[in-house]
């Protein structure tokens, strides 16, 4: 039995489980997908869904120090457990809530799956003129006996003029796999401004596969910071709507990955509207056996005049198993805009390297400086300092050095 | 100067309201089958061009496999997908009895030549071209077949060569493009009628271009040539192909197959003019091009493919390079430009699987009208293409507002000791830059002009001299009014 099997035994079982009947059907119909589907062709979901699962099924204690010694500890914390909100913050402005979607919508396969059986997520819902000083932290704990496969559906509402800065966190504490599949739906009305940064410092026992559906008003500015430091297998699909006029959209990427780790980073940036900006900035840096997959696209509608979209994908191959594959697509239906994509994928300098050498810098640290300094200008877009600075900690045990500048 | 007040809105109406100058068609008397295909079909046509047993089996598993096969839609294009079954298969001018000379020549034909400003006399000594003439299916002249002869590079038609190099041909028909490769490469082995076939001896250089000229005359034809061109060797060769077809209001049927070996440091120089009918302006009727090139470079090889695409309804083709030798280069250039209701999806595939090989992609797009051109292109460096170095650029240019440009690039990496950098801009002719121009005295039109052409100068530069002059030429009629 796979994924598959277990789902639908677990639904013939128990019925009430299913939220919204067409979702279940849609997915049904469409199936996971395979590599024969362009969207998927270079992420193959095979063996993820070959496992044996048990549906949104989990047991196991958290205590309390597990919870603290995983979280960022910041003061405005959510803390999922096994899939439940354990605790919430009260702030003032904001509304924090379990997330129940009357109507859920879908719109392949796996959202489909996500709208038929999600019932926990969390529900932030920011009034307008508000300014939420500190960070709000998002932590998904989860600890089981068997495979898991756990669903997450999420609402983030910014209304007019207000600011929220956000890091979710998704950890496995088990030596059994968990998988997660989540979406994220996030709001944002005419002047309001969203850092959200995924941390995904996951261990060889997770899956998971992330929808982001960012839906913007006028003179918004969103951005999503992903930070993949680890995981068995990770899918980040972030999709970004514009909406309203001179909207911005921002998207930065830092992928790292070591052993037979992977991660498919696809991100959609539709300009539906004139006078918006979008830029993305994806850097990865691959070790070991580990895969990774850009895949960039670009969109301009008709009369979406004055557009100015900028992509870039840069890549460092560090060992001789490694390897990636891009996608960067730009699809323009308007004349006026200014619309561009680069890739790079190569190794480290050596004349650099070499340089370095001379001046005494051993060629570990010669080899950390570059990487991380090639890092590092996706790095600097990190606002939260308590974050970037666990990031550069999280990097440097991923390359094993310490940079201790 | 005299235009210099024409604003950029009545620019671009000019260079929409373009005519196609080689729309005419010639009469005359022409062999054709009746429409449909069929094993009885592929087996006629193999008749007809007396075949040798072999052959006719090639074709027959190709027929098979394109039974088989569906016809893809994967590309950024849409159009009515033709019915097969409506097709003329076969279709050769006549008398069709062998010419020794040119001079004898048909002279509706001669007069169609003409027209077309190609010509197949003397005047080629002059500019040191060999050209082998296709029309409709059946390749009807070849010039200077002995002079080349002398030197040992054999020069013709393919139905001529299966007749007399069948060792040749029997080696290396279907070796880079296999007949399952695609569904139009399997239809193109079951019925192709013609095209030219070229071996160039080892270590020896071509001293003269080689030239084909494909031209579609006959209705409710469709155009399957397939040309084979082989340098053994340390050879060098530079070829050049460029088709017309006549104005009708039905969509004719364009698939090709060219196969390209370059064996050890030997070279091939591979340019298109392609100008099939595009259709008229409000869509209807045009040329679908539905082409597969490729060629595979042995060691220390290189082949070089630049092509200049104006024409055709829908194109969809991708010239591509097997990198299999260690030290192979591979180079693509490309300017497509797409005017009116043209789709254009057309790119490269450099496949490196040789170490130290390298490759360059300069694609250039141009977009007018309600046109859409997409840039899709492939680098796959394999695990033992160690210190391979790939180079892609594709920029688009955009003159109106109703017209689409896409790319869609694929990278795939799977060493840590290769290079590869990619990059992709659109934009459009920027007002500060008209405006540069025309504060120095340049019309406004001269100065699109002048910056389209130095946009495409890149590939350009890479033609031959008699082609490039084309090519210019070609530019000002798809753009007319705003290049010259």
């Amino acid at each position: 039995m796979g994924l598959l099997e277990n789902i639908q035994k677990n639904i013939a079982d128990n019925p009430i489980l299913i939220n919204s009947e067409a979702a279940f059907s849609k997915f049904l119909e469409l199936g996971f997908p395979d590599i024969k589907n362009e969207e998927w062709k270079y992420t193959s979901l095979k063996k993820v869904i070959s496992y044996e699962y048990e549906i949104e099924k989990n047991t196991e204690e958290i205590s309390e120090k597990e919870i603290k010694s995983n979280s960022l500890n910041f003061h405005n914390a959510i803390i999922f457990l096994n899939g439940k909100i354990y605790s919430k913050p009260k702030i003032k402005g904001v509304t924090i809530s379990n997330f129940e979607d009357q109507n859920p919508s879908f719109d392949n396969a796996i959202t489909a799956l996500n709208a038929s059986i999600a019932s926990n997520g969390y529900s932030i819902s920011v009034d307008s003129n508000t300014v939420v000083s500190e960070p709000i932290e998002i932590l998904f704990l989860t600890k089981n006996s068997s495979n898991n496969f756990i669903q997450y559906r999420n609402n983030i509402n910014v209304e007019e003029n207000s600011e929220v800065k956000i890091v979710e966190h998704i950890k496995n504490l088990s030596e059994k796999i968990c998988f997660t599949n989540s979406v994220t739906l996030v709001k944002l009305k005419k002047y309001a401004k969203i850092e959200h940064n995924k941390l995904q410092d996951n261990n060889d026992n997770q899956i998971s596969i992330d929808h982001t559906y960012v839906d913007q008003d006028k003179n918004s500015i969103s951005t999503i910071n992903t930070l993949i430091f680890g995981g068995l297998f990770t899918r980040n699909n972030l999709n970004f709507t514009q909406n309203g006029e001179r909207g911005e959209s921002n998207m930065n990427g830092i992928v790292i990955l070591d052993n037979k780790e992977f991660a498919d980073n696809h991100t959609f940036m539709d300009h539906k509207m004139p006078n918006c900006e979008s830029n993305e900035l994806y850097k990865g840096i691959y070790l070991g056996r580990a895969k990774g997959v850009f895949n960039g696209k670009i969109m301009v509608q008709p009369d979406a005049q004055k557009i100015n979209a900028f992509q870039a994908n840069n890549n460092l191959l560090l060992s001789d198993n490694s390897s990636i594959n891009s996608k960067p697509q730009l699809e323009i239906y308007a004349d006026d805009v200014k619309c561009s994509h680069g890739c790079t994928i190569g190794q480290l300098d050596e004349n650099a390297l070499f340089y370095m050498n001379t001046r005494g810098i051993s060629k570990e640290d010669a080899k950390a400086i570059l990487t991380f300094a090639f890092a590092s200008e996706a790095l600097d877009k990190i606002t939260i300092k308590e974050l970037s600075s666990l990031a550069r900690d999280l990097m440097s045990k991923k390359l094993n050095v310490n940079l201790s500048f | 100067m005299k235009k210099e007040e024409l604003s950029e809105d009545e620019l671009l109406d000019q260079v929409t309201s373009t005519e196609y100058k080689y729309g005419f068609t010639t009469k005359m008397d022409s062999d054709t089958i009746p429409k449909g295909l069929s094993e009885d079909v592929v087996r006629l046509i193999s008749k007809k061009k007396n075949e040798p047993e072999w052959m006719l089996k090639y074709r027959l598993e190709a027929y098979k496999i394109w039974l088989s096969m569906e016809e893809p839609d994967w590309a950024n294009v849409k159009y009515k997908k033709p019915n097969y079954q409506d097709i003329i298969y076969y279709s050769a001018p006549q008398p069709k009895k062998k010419l020794d000379s040119l001079d004898d020549l048909d002279p509706e034909l001669k007069k169609t030549f003409d027209k077309l400003g190609i010509s197949v006399n003397e005047q080629k000594r002059l500019s040191n071209v060999a050209v082998d003439i296709v029309m409709d299916s059946v390749s009807v002249a070849t010039s200077f077949k002995s002079t080349l002869a002398k030197l040992g590079i054999i020069f013709c038609s393919i139905s001529e060569a299966i007749q007399e190099h069948p060792e040749l041909v029997k080696r290396y028909l279907g070796t880079v493009v296999p007949s399952g490769d695609n569904f139009f490469s399997a239809l193109n082995a079951a019925v192709f009628s013609d095209g030219s076939f070229c071996y160039i001896p080892k270590g020896s250089k071509c001293p003269m271009e080689l030239s084909t000229y494909f031209r579609i005359n006959e209705a409710g034809t469709g155009q399957f040539e397939r040309t084979l061109l082989i340098a053994d060797e340390g050879s060098y060769v530079s070829y050049l192909e460029g088709c017309t077809a006549p104005q009708r209001d039905e969509n004719q049927l364009h698939a090709a197959v060219v196969e390209l070996i370059a064996l050890d440091n030997a070279e091939i120089k591979y340019s298109t003019v392609q100008n099939w009918y595009p259709g008229n302006k409000d869509g209807i009727g045009g040329v679908f091009n539905f082409v597969t090139k490729r060629g595979i470079c042995h060691k220390n090889s290189k082949i070089s493919w630049t092509q200049v695409e104006t024409g055709s309804a829908v194109t969809w083709k991708y010239p591509s390079c097997i990198l299999k030798g260690d030290n192979s280069v591979g180079e693509f250039f490309s300017v497509a430009v797409t005017n009116n209701f043209q789709q254009a999806d057309t790119g490269t595939k450099m496949i490196h699987l040789g170490k130290n090989s390298k490759s360059t992609i300069i694609a250039k797009g141009i977009c007018a009208g309600k046109s859409d051109g997409s840039y899709r292109g492939l680098v796959h460096i394999s695990k033992g293409a160690k210190n391979s170095r790939n180079f892609s650029q594709c920029d688009s240019l955009l003159m109106g507002d109703k017209c689409g440009s896409h790319t869609f690039p694929y990278i795939e990496v799977k060493n840590n000791s290769s290079q590869v950098e990619h990059e992709a801009t659109t934009s459009k002719i920027g007002e500060d830059q008209i405006f540069y121009c025309n504060q120095r005295g340049i019309g406004t039109e001269e100065a699109i002009a002048l910056i389209v052409n130095g946009y495409c100068k890149d590939v350009l530069n890479q033609l031959p001299m008699e082609f490039a002059v084309e090519a210019q030429k070609l530019l000002e009629i798809s753009l007319e009014g705003s290049v010259g």
